[in-house]
């Protein structure tokens, strides 16, 4: 494997390594031991950015984006929808005063994710330990879902209860 | 005779390729390593040059821990997340060459691209279904970094990042969903800004800075178009490049669990 040796602005740039050290043994754990980036994680970059065009490529072959009627500030829709991601904060508003639904959940909602590494004292990242932070992180993730979930499919005129295997309200 | 034909053709391409590939433009483009360089070889030395000598080094070290290019760890979400934001870049700016963010013409430009414009409606399902993807995929991200405690000290900063660009890609797809102006975008955006007239004190400023008048209007489609296309994705490619700048400051993925 005898390579001219390189020269970089205007000095001789010395090879990197390959193999064990000269005397003893490398000890490193398994885990930490480091990989070259080209080829290892460039290649995991290509399939994964390749497999998600290819998702959406078949997602936008066989699904037509929705387009309605012209805008008319006249007809009102019954239900009026947000898209899937604010239909939580919008079941969310069905139930209390917007200040409380629309502004101070939220925002407290926002503050509160930016201050979690701040308040979460707790230095062990494994589960067992840490058995508040997740509680308190899932509770709100499953919230968030089940209102999402029924804001986005189980409402319908007015606001009223629909199943959605019988009447379909949800928008994307 | 046909074979006559393609051992012509493939001798010259051989040799005008021959031509290219080491010539002193191609070896001024390519810097030392470079895989598609004239006679590059497979060493580990190559293999470091890859990243070191190039811009790539911007974005990755020469080595990681072996753990953090496992897929089961990362699940892949951040940088899927960012790859569809890529997408969404490249589609929105086809998007963009037949749309015209009035009143008169939006609606219009919309129903044009699946009836007279070629590719026009697979582009814009792949930007509409990429976009909806997308907010997914960051959400997921985000419960994987927490469920990973990932946030914890040296990252409680990025997680921060984080949590901007997660409501910069809600803030993306909302100012989107406005443009094609149907009853749906209009509908929904009434319903999401009448929630800012509700802010104590100024809520009727906020309502009328978002909207570009009182109600929903063709002043609105310019202001969101102009959001959408231009100040939100320029806020959320700064911010990404200080994410993915800290994501490497603090000593690449956070350790297996
Ligand atoms: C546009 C949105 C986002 C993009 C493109 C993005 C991209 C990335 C990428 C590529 C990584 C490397 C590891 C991985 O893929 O998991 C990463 C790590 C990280 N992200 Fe994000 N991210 C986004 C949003 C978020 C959000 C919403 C949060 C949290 C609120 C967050 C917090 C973090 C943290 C703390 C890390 C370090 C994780 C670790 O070391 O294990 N990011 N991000």
């Amino acid at each position: 494997m005898a390579e001219e040796p390189l020269v970089f602005e205007g000095k001789r740039v010395l090879g990197v390594v390959p193999g064990v050290p000269p005397v003893g043994d490398r000890k490193i754990p398994e885990e930490q031991e480091s990989v070259m980036v080209w080829p290892h994680l460039l290649v995991r970059h290509a399939v994964a950015a390749l497999a998600v065009l290819l998702i959406v490529l078949l997602v936008a072959i066989f699904f037509d984006a929705p387009l309605r009627e012209i805008a008319n500030p006249a007809v009102t829709p019954n239900p009026e929808k947000a898209p899937w991601y604010f239909a939580g904060l919008q079941e969310l508003l069905s139930h209390y005063h917007p200040l409380v639904a629309g502004i101070l959940v939220p925002g407290a909602v926002i503050l509160g994710a930016m201050a979690l590494p701040y308040l979460d004292r707790n230095p062990d990242r494994h589960g067992k330990t840490r058995r508040v932070a997740v509680a308190t992180f899932t509770i709100f993730l499953v919230a968030w879902i089940v209102l999402t979930i029924i804001g986005f499919a189980f409402r319908g005129p007015d606001w009223g209860w629909v199943w959605p295997w019988i009447d379909w309200y949800g928008e994307l | 005779m046909a074979n006559g034909i393609v051992d012509k053709v493939k001798e010259q391409a051989t040799s005008i390729w021959g031509k290219v590939h080491g010539s002193q433009v191609a070896e001024s483009i390519l810097r030392p390593g470079s895989p598609f360089k004239k006679g590059y070889s497979d060493t580990p030395r190559n293999r470091s040059y890859v990243i070191m000598n190039n811009v790539l080094y911007h974005l990755h070290p020469v080595k990681v821990k072996r753990h953090g290019v496992r897929l089961s760890y990362t699940l892949c979400l951040g940088g899927i997340s960012f790859f569809l934001f890529i997408l969404l870049t490249i589609t929105g700016i086809f998007l963009m060459f037949y749309y015209a963010p009035t009143a008169e013409a939006a609606y219009v430009d919309v129903e044009a691209l699946s009836t007279s414009v070629a590719f026009g409606s697979l582009v814009r399902n792949m930007h509409r279904w990429g976009a909806h993807l997308m907010v997914l995929s960051v959400f997921l991200h985000m419960s994987r970094v927490f469920y990973h405690g990932a946030y914890k000290p040296p990252r409680e900063f990025n997680w921060v990042v984080g949590v901007i660009l997660l409501l910069l890609t809600l803030l993306l797809s909302f100012t989107g969903y406005l443009l094609p102006w149907d009853q749906l975008a209009l509908w929904a955006v009434t319903v999401g800004t009448n929630m800012a007239g509700f802010v104590p004190v100024f809520g009727d400023q906020v309502k009328f800075a978002l909207l570009g008048s009182v109600e929903v209007t063709g002043d609105t489609i310019l202001r969101w178009y102009v959001l959408h296309v231009l100040a939100f994705p320029f806020i959320i490619v700064i911010f990404m490049a200080v994410h993915f700048w800290r994501v490497r400051k603090d000593g690449g993925i956070s350790g297996p669990l």
